[in-house]
């Protein structure tokens, strides 16, 4: 696998899908790159999707999701490319 | 996608009471098109076949909140029809030493479960409608003065006479007395505009498939905050894998098992149609079964069963013939002339004997989207010819 640059995410566990895609949802009218991917195990007993934001954006991603009332149950930070 | 150059088989479709056909292109291409592009299995994995199969059930769970007026989506439940639904609200609620009161109007869906409960120990009291089946509020009220009710149930709609009940009323008789209103909307939404956050109801179950327009095998349960039925199914819900008991945040804890993504992605097409078209599909149902019910009254020999024309119905209009059975005149109509109805007793015993037509049936003749004037005049014609 080739040398790849790898940068610093933040991931965000929610309690089920339908508040991980409402979720998904918001972050794209606000206009924050956001990723899914499988829930990794250390956030948790927590559905199996996940959403993934770059670092730098999760302030944004987080403002986002409180105005639109959507919770997240867990976070952690990733580095990944 | 549907190779369309299929002609649809020239019938007069007037048994929108069982269900709607034929269904909206956009309701059938969108099945097709999930069933290719999302066919992973929703809310499992995070592979981009399975996000593209739960965004669909997302989008279609909030274009029917929005149509329906349930301003939290997880509040809307799939379930494989309305059926599924009442039985999971009746018995999921229920428990010997309950009383409920019910009207004589109910379909076998509420009949049946509350049947068998009544056999564990469930109290049934049933209050009477009249003769064209209406349900009085005051009547209700009685029933339910008379001893603690843990519950009302009620049609919006029947099913057999497009009789449309008070729930608005039935609403604010059983909260007064501490109850819950359990609404069986199957002939409700889409016939009639349906906002539940004003409506009062707190269970309110209804078909996709009938004047929602969508396919047969999806229903929706509305369940107000805090109404929590008991889980009729355990299983797998695609989180908290690691708790072994179901998890109760909804709409995980009442759909267990892998749900019908394409059925309900074109329940979801279908609703954003109604969104737009609704007020003018009504109106149009309201006029033909207009028309329908002043046509059957002007052939000679015929009754048709609920209120008068001019009454507010859903779009149902069942008759009875003095000298020709039901089951003929649907025969015939369907053999000779090519018009589908629906003959018997439409599983709904309580409602025909309420009707005075539990010995004979009765033959409906149900009005939807893309129903036409010529196709109910044809029918009428079709009648008076079987009739004459």
């Amino acid at each position: 696998m080739s040398e790849v640059e790898r940068r610093l995410y933040r991931v965000y566990g929610f309690e089920s899908t339908h508040d991980a895609l409402t979720a998904e949802a918001v972050l794209r009218d606000a206009g924050v790159a956001t990723t899914v991917m499988p829930t990794p195990r250390e956030l948790g007993e927590l559905c199996g999707i996940a959403l993934r934001v770059a670092v730098e954006a999760a302030e944004d991603a987080e403002m986002a999701m409180r105005a639109r009332a959507v919770v997240w149950r867990a976070t952690m930070e990733l580095l990944d490319r | 996608m549907p190779d369309r150059s299929h002609p649809l088989p020239d019938i007069v479709y007037l048994d929108h009471g069982a269900t709607s056909w034929p269904k909206p292109d956009v309701v059938v291409d969108t099945v097709v098109r999930t069933m290719i592009e999302a066919g992973g299995n929703p809310g499992r994995s995070a592979h981009r076949i399975a996000m593209a199969a739960s965004r669909a059930i997302v989008e279609a769970r909030s274009a029917v909140a929005t149509l329906l007026g349930v301003p939290d989506s997880r509040n809307v439940i799939f379930t494989s029809g309305s059926t599924a639904g009442l039985n999971l609200a009746i018995k999921g609620l229920l428990v010997p030493g309950d009383r409920v009161v019910v009207t004589s109007m109910e379909h076998n869906a509420v009949v049946r479960p509350l049947n068998l409960l009544a056999t564990r120990g469930v109290i049934v009291d049933v209050v009477r409608a009249d003769a064209a089946g209406r349900v009085d509020p005051d009547d209700v009220e009685a029933a339910v003065a008379a001893a603690p009710t843990r519950a009302v149930i009620c049609q919006h709609a029947s099913n057999v006479s497009g009789t449309i009940q008070p729930v608005g009323d039935l609403a604010d008789i059983a909260h007064a007395a501490g109850a819950l209103l359990i609404v069986d909307g199957s002939q409700g939404a889409g016939h009639l505009h349906v906002d539940l956050s004003a409506l009062g109801a707190d269970v309110y179950a209804c078909s996709g498939h009938k004047a929602l327009l969508g396919p047969q095998g999806v229903g929706i349960l509305y369940l107000a905050e805090g109404v929590e039925p008991e889980e009729l199914i355990q299983g797998g819900s695609g989180g908290r894998s690691e708790e072994p008991t179901q998890p109760r945040l909804r709409p995980d804890r009442y759909e267990a098992g892998t749900l019908n993504t394409p059925g309900i992605a074109g329940l979801g097409a279908a609703v954003r149609l109604l969104a737009e078209q609704g007020a003018e599909v009504r109106a149009a149902e309201v006029r033909l079964a207009r028309r329908l019910h002043e046509g059957l009254l002007a052939i000679r020999g015929m009754r048709v069963l609920g209120p008068p024309p001019g009454e507010e119905r859903v779009p149902i209009v069942s008759a009875v013939h003095d000298r020709i059975e039901p089951d003929r005149i649907a025969f015939e109509l369907d053999r000779a002339y090519g018009v589908a109805v629906r003959a018997g007793l439409h599983c709904a015993p309580w409602a025909h004997e309420t009707l005075g037509t539990l010995e004979t049936g009765a033959v409906r003749f149900g009005v939807g989207w893309g129903v036409t004037e010529s196709d109910v005049d044809r029918a009428l014609e079709a009648v008076a010819e079987v009739c004459g």
